[in-house]
């Protein structure tokens, strides 16, 4: 009884092109379109802006920061010819910044007193987002910076520093996780909209449920004697398959497809297999869950339609998904804690990036599990009135 | 067979009951045509049958034993046919045979057997690859007929089973259930097309406002308003002659302008009264006396007042 029920929801699913589509097409391509839009956001490329370089003297000091910052930002373009020309670039975004080089910049590098008005002047363009504003900040003060720490060491031990003048060599720095390198648009959004994308079971049981219950078949199974959790069981087991699906296509979409699409790969090399299949499953219990609960709520397909996106919208703005939580304030990525969906995706990252076990997805995945045992409960209390009407 | 015996049922929040001391018997075998208009009570009785509500009171029973029990027992024993088409119409008439045959409890041999016997029964077979979404009207009837036939069921209950079909399909599934009532078969035939219920019933209960008004073999409530008869006049007449009018007529009557209604006594002639009606200057336009249709009887118990404004 329980197979032959499962079959027909499997076979509602498969004839309703406009759920298969929301289930599968539309999470892969938030995938692929928001990693692809992101990727600067998380990849600031200031070593492929355009910019020029305005020297004011043909001093060693001035061209040693221009082959210094040649070396790191790529080879500059030709400075226009006038000062409104070089206005004109940057307003128009053809010069992403100009670095100007005063004529007094070598003594002011070499003074123990700090200069009058600055030396080095960084102009960008109004278009340059902030992400690669800080970078050129931060890379054009350690640039001076070394540059005057040499010229200082200079003056006062008339030796120059043996080697490079880098300040680097004298760091270690790591991040923890298995890709040993800055958090990815992809690393973010796989998980992201894979958790979102479960969620969405919600239109596809919550619509046959509406239809069901309209034209009298879930009255008929009950009249049959089929057992309400017979009749739950039948319209969940069917989501957790959509549902691990969802999860195949999706890290195949992180894995496979990015790259050729020139976004970065997601790596699921080194990460802990059984916390991955507790967390996917433990979000797959509450996005079931809370779709069956909603779909005891709702009265009619317009409800059904509108209501269930909408609260995926809502957990999904709120969670994460759509706006990483580590850019938002303080109180919003309070708030942030509030959502399932934000559940489901700090315990994908705790295992996709940060190589987290068992015990590290537990808490995330007791939060979800609970939220979906919650929801089914509620759910059954419900059906059988749902059934009457 | 089945017994339903002053039955009472409240929705929550209703002001009013929508069953009260209702009762009624099916007998296997009989079609029991059960007749009221909207609102009387007869999706309530269906849903009760179907095990979905829980009396406040009173009792129904199949051959004495409790409903609730039985569906313990034997859930599938009484089949409910649903006015709507209670069915997936995404999946194909098999497909949808198939998962109601499996929540019948069905599996194997005997699944496919009940699937082919529903199938022949109501002439679906050229039909079973087709989504349902796609039939007509009456094939979607016969479907929805076909799917309460799998079990085998020792009663099946038929709410509006003919709605929005065509006269063929009306009378093929008129044939289909007589057929089932010959087999032995206890039918409940819930309808609002008189015509249908005069035409296939063996017994009839009339239903108002969640009561029985009457109940009985449909000849016995046909016969019953054989000593009316109802005259229509050219023109009224005047006190005097209807105060002597009354005086000549062996029974009661009734005037509404130029309308007499007479109740005559048991061995009262209505010829006789006819000529009484003449002889005090009554002229004659119309007069109608002995059988009466269903519809009479209905609408004389019932009333004629809109129901659903």
């Amino acid at each position: 009884m329980l197979l032959a029920l499962i079959r027909k929801e499997l076979l509602a699913l498969v004839r309703d092109p406009h759920a298969l589509a929301a289930l599968f097409l539309m999470p892969a391509a938030f995938i692929v379109i928001m990693s692809l839009a992101l990727q600067n956001l998380y990849a600031p490329p200031v070593r492929q802006l355009p910019y020029a370089i305005d020297s004011a003297t043909d001093s060693p000091a001035a061209r040693r920061i221009s082959a210094t910052w040649a070396m790191t930002q790529g080879r500059a373009q030709p400075l226009p010819a006038t000062s409104g020309e070089v206005e004109e670039a940057l307003r128009q975004g053809r010069l992403a910044y100009v670095l100007t080089l005063d004529a007094g910049l070598a003594d002011a590098l070499s003074d123990l007193d700090p200069p009058r008005a600055p030396v080095v002047h960084l102009r960008v363009e109004p278009g340059l987002d902030q992400g690669a504003f800080r970078t050129l900040q931060a890379e054009l003060a350690s640039a001076v910076g070394e540059l005057r720490a040499a010229l200082l060491q200079a003056s006062f031990t008339g030796e120059s520093p043996r080697g490079s003048q880098s300040i680097l060599p004298f760091l270690s720095i790591e991040q923890l996780g298995s890709t040993l390198r800055p958090v990815s648009a992809v690393q973010q959004n796989v998980p992201a909209w894979l958790v979102f994308g479960m969620f969405f079971v919600v239109t596809a049981i919550s619509s046959l449920f509406v239809q069901e219950q309209h034209n009298g078949s879930l009255a008929r199974l009950a009249a049959l004697g089929v057992p309400e959790h017979i009749q739950i069981l039948a319209k969940a087991l069917p989501y957790v398959v959509v549902n691990a699906i969802q999860a195949a296509l999706m890290l195949t979409v992180g894995c496979a497809l990015m790259p050729l699409l020139g976004g970065e790969a997601l790596s699921l090399a080194g990460i802990h297999w059984p916390a991955l299949i507790l967390m996917l499953g433990a979000t797959s219990l509450a996005a079931i869950g809370f779709a069956l609960l909603l779909a005891c709520l709702v009265r009619t397909h317009a409800q059904a339609n509108t209501l269930g996106p909408l609260c995926n919208l809502l957990m999904a703005a709120l969670g994460g998904i759509m706006v990483p939580t580590f850019v938002m304030p303080g109180l919003m990525q309070q708030l942030a804690r509030l959502s399932p969906m934000n559940w489901g995706l700090e315990g994908l990252l705790t295992v996709l990036l940060r190589h987290g076990d068992l015990s590290e997805a537990a808490p995330w995945a007791l939060r979800l599990a609970i939220f979906g045992i919650l929801g089914l409960a509620l759910a059954s209390r419900l059906f059988s009135r749902r059934i009457i009407s | 067979m089945l017994c339903v015996s002053g039955l009472h049922y409240r929705y929550p929040a209703a002001a009013t009951p929508a069953l009260v001391d209702f009762s009624l018997e099916a007998r296997r075998g009989e079609i029991l045509g059960l007749l009221g208009p909207n609102g009387a009570g007869k999706s309530t009785l269906v849903a009760h049958l179907a095990g979905l509500l829980q009396a406040d009171g009173g009792e129904i029973e199949v051959d004495g034993e409790s409903l609730a029990q039985l569906r313990r027992r034997a859930p599938t024993c009484i089949a409910i046919a649903p006015q709507d088409f209670a069915f997936y119409p995404m999946l194909s008439v098999a497909e949808n045979l198939r998962c109601f045959a499996a929540a019948s409890r069905l599996s194997g041999a005997a699944a496919r057997q009940a699937i082919a016997r529903a199938l022949a029964a109501t002439c679906l077979e050229d039909f079973a690859g087709t989504r349902a979404e796609y039939l007509s009207g009456g094939l979607k009837r016969r479907l929805n007929l076909a799917i309460a036939l799998l079990p085998t069921p020792e009663m099946i209950v038929l709410d509006e089973p003919t709605v929005g079909v065509d006269p063929q399909s009306r009378a093929f599934l008129l044939e289909t259930v007589r057929g089932l009532a010959a087999t032995g078969m206890a039918v409940i035939y819930a309808s609002h097309y008189m015509e249908e219920i005069e035409a296939i019933a063996d017994r009839v209960v009339i239903v108002d406002h969640g009561r029985v008004l009457r109940e009985g073999p449909l000849a016995e409530l046909l016969a019953q308003a054989r000593g009316q008869v109802e005259v229509q006049l050219e023109a009224p007449l005047d006190g005097d002659a209807l105060a002597a009018l009354a005086g000549d007529i062996d029974g009661q009557l009734k005037v509404t302008g130029v309308h007499l209604k007479l109740e005559l006594a048991a061995d009262a002639s209505p010829v006789a009264a006819l000529a009484c009606i003449e002889a005090r200057g009554g002229c004659i336009r119309d007069a109608r006396f002995g059988r009466h249709s269903l519809e009479r009887v209905f609408l004389s118990l019932t009333d004629t007042r809109l129901r659903d404004h």
